[in-house]
């Protein structure tokens, strides 16, 4: 454990650490493009430059790549390290375009930051700005502006590195370096590309999905969790913020997930995501369900309610099947309502789609539904059987309604528009993850929690309250 | 390249074991010595070959300016366009060069095939600038005579 001293405090390094990652650690920051907590080290932005003290002068060292060792004295905010950094922020600016008016990376830039606390002047080139490519189509999901990039090489170390598809490299050299992807084109095939965009330090790689979409600080962050398969990702919605909700503007944008990131975990995903994360607005913005339905005629909840009470009185072999989707509280609402009175099976919501990974030995799972343990946990493991039912109550997607014994009554609960809601003896429009608070718990036991973005639409109702009106009657024997 | 394998294995057990990346440079350079540039089958036959990814060998092909991914003509003409030899009238020479070869700007090859210029920097002769490298010969203190009668040999 060596002591270091940074701006002549006492910090406790770790054996191993660096200046860099010692200084993070007791909250000293110092400035950086290239390092990455997660990536090996580069050290090509000369950003984290520092002044060690020693007896003959000392000396100016990148902090990334300096180990910490006994008794080091390191300045970061000497006249020479301010001089350094400006000088390295004039470099990065030379043929930068400064279009930060049209940057999606606006308000979240590092360089932004940086040239603000650094440097504050504007491009010492007497000649004009070197132009190189614009809208380079990285892959089908990502564009790269060669203009904004400082080359510090994140995305190519995180493909090498995190996600192994080894799709992008650094071709040419000197002033012409371009980051480019292989001309295979490697990286729509890497389910982890979209990370780099929110590892780019600068407005360079830019998500289509996300581009021109909205400025940053319009919108806000609600933690959430990814229902695209069980490892749970904890992940950020961006919706937008109260304040900027404008009559004018389209409906659509005042409600919308405008895009999704990592929210950094390390129990279950670290710092990262996969793109299927990326295109949950896909999964979760489909046309609703609309009102209650009796064999597709609308009626309010109250007389849906009644005549589904109505049938689970009336069957003598009533099933359940239990949506893998439920949260942990849906779920023991449901146990406590249907437990006594149904046969329970617990069903795969969501099976893999044909091109999509179905899983890794990093993030993706193979079973696609976020909340698969829990329900197993409470309504056992066995093999959806409907033998002899005559009441088959369908609790979410991934059903096939002709499966429903002849004869037998049906009650389903789904949030999305379907065919089949019109099927259904009984239906009822549920909510979704994006509209209550609930908890999902991860295959490896990790309970993860998601927080509302937006009010449910009329008429839909919440599985867990409509379980707590079915129980009434389902509690008490038949 | 295929038939280059039994080579590239023997040049391989040169190298420490794990370190097959390192051999893509010397790997690259045989190459285009026998099929005179680097084809997109040669890039897919060598990462199979050492098992590097793709981009690894794009990005050695991009960083060395002297490998090729087309053809060349049957005559490479390099002309050094540094600064010694623009002291010595290269600029002049490129011209001459190119009107020799029927070629209307340096990086093109010429209709019939038999010449590609190119303008390359410090060839290292500084002293006997300009100089001119026509595949891997080097002709030095070259001016339009000498050049009109080193082109008439090369057939």
């Amino acid at each position: 454990m060596p002591e270091i001293f940074v701006d002549g405090v006492a910090i406790e390094a770790k054996d191993g650490q660096t200046v860099m990652e010692a200084a993070r650690d007791a909250g000293i920051y110092i400035p950086g493009f290239c390092w990455h907590p997660q990536l090996s080290v580069a050290g090509n932005c000369r950003l984290c430059m520092v002044e060690v003290e020693g007896d003959t002068g000392g000396w100016m060292d990148i902090a990334c790549n300096m180990p910490a060792t006994r008794g080091m004295k390191v300045l970061t905010q000497s006249p020479k390290v301010k001089e350094r950094r400006k000088t390295m922020l004039e470099m990065v600016l030379l043929n930068h375009p400064v279009d930060c008016g049209v940057c999606d990376k606006a308000g979240e830039c590092m360089l932004q930051d940086y040239h603000y606390e650094h440097n504050g002047a504007a491009s010492v080139a007497t000649v004009a700005k070197h132009r190189t490519t614009k809208f380079h189509e990285l892959s089908k999901r990502i564009v790269l502006d060669n203009e904004r990039c400082v080359l510090c090489s994140r995305c190519v170390r995180f493909t090498k590195e995190v996600s192994k598809s080894h799709a992008l490299g650094i071709l040419d050299r000197g002033d012409h370096s371009l980051v480019r992807c292989d001309e295979k084109r490697s990286l729509d095939d890497d389910p982890y590309s979209d990370n780099v965009v929110d590892l780019c330090p600068v407005g360079a790689l830019l998500s289509r999905r996300f581009l021109y979409k909205s400025r940053v600080w319009y919108l806000q962050p609600t933690p959430s969790v990814c229902p695209g398969c069980e490892r749970g990702c904890t992940v950020d919605l961006w919706h937008r913020k109260a304040e900027w909700k404008f009559n004018a503007l389209d409906p659509r944008q005042n409600v919308a997930i405008e895009r999704v990131t990592p929210r950094e975990n390390p129990a279950v995903n670290g710092p990262w995501i996969c793109n299927k994360a990326r295109d949950l607005p896909d999964l979760l913005e489909r046309p609703r369900g609309g009102a209650p339905m009796l064999k597709g005629a609308r009626v309010p909840l109250a007389e849906a309610a009644g005549a589904a009470r109505r049938m689970i009185d009336a069957a003598s072999s009533p099933v359940a099947l239990i949506s893998s989707w439920g949260s942990n509280e849906e779920l023991a609402a449901a146990r406590d309502a249907l437990g006594p009175r149904f046969r329970c099976f617990v069903k795969a919501d969501h099976v893999p789609q044909p091109g999509e990974r179905v899983g890794d030995d990093f993030l993706i799972r193979p079973d696609k539904n976020p909340n698969g343990k829990r329900a197993r946990e409470l309504f056992g493991t066995a093999p959806v059987s409907l033998d002899g039912a005559d009441l088959v109550l369908v609790w979410g997607e991934g059903f096939d309604f002709a499966d429903v014994p002849r004869g037998a009554k049906s009650i389903l609960l789904n949030a999305f528009l379907a065919p089949e809601n019109g099927h259904a003896d009984a239906y009822f429009p549920t909510t979704l993850q994006t509209e209550r608070a609930g908890h999902y718990t991860n295959f490896a036991g990790v309970v993860s929690a998601f927080a509302p973005i937006r009010r449910a639409p009329a008429g839909s109702v919440d599985a867990e309250a409509l379980f707590g009106m079915l129980a009434a009657v389902a509690r008490v024997p038949a | 390249m295929k038939h280059l394998i039994p080579e590239f294995e023997k040049l391989k057990k040169r190298y420490p074991a794990g370190l097959d990346s390192a051999l893509v440079l010397p790997c690259l350079h045989r190459i285009q010595a026998d099929r005179g540039y680097v084809a997109d089958e040669d890039i897919d036959g060598l990462c199979e070959f050492l098992r590097v990814p793709r981009i690894q060998v794009e990005e050695v092909l991009s960083y060395y300016t002297m490998f090729r991914r087309k053809p060349v003509g049957r005559w490479h003409l390099q002309v050094c366009r540094n600064v010694s030899c623009s002291m010595r009238g290269a600029e002049r020479l490129i011209g001459h060069v190119c009107k020799r070869a029927g070629v209307s700007q340096p990086g093109q090859t010429s209709a019939d095939g038999r010449f590609t210029v190119s303008t390359v920097e410090c060839l290292g002769s500084c002293g006997t600038a300009p100089v001119l490298v026509v595949n891997e010969t080097y002709h030095e203190n070259m001016d339009a005579a000498k050049t009109d009668a080193l082109l008439e040999g090369l057939k």
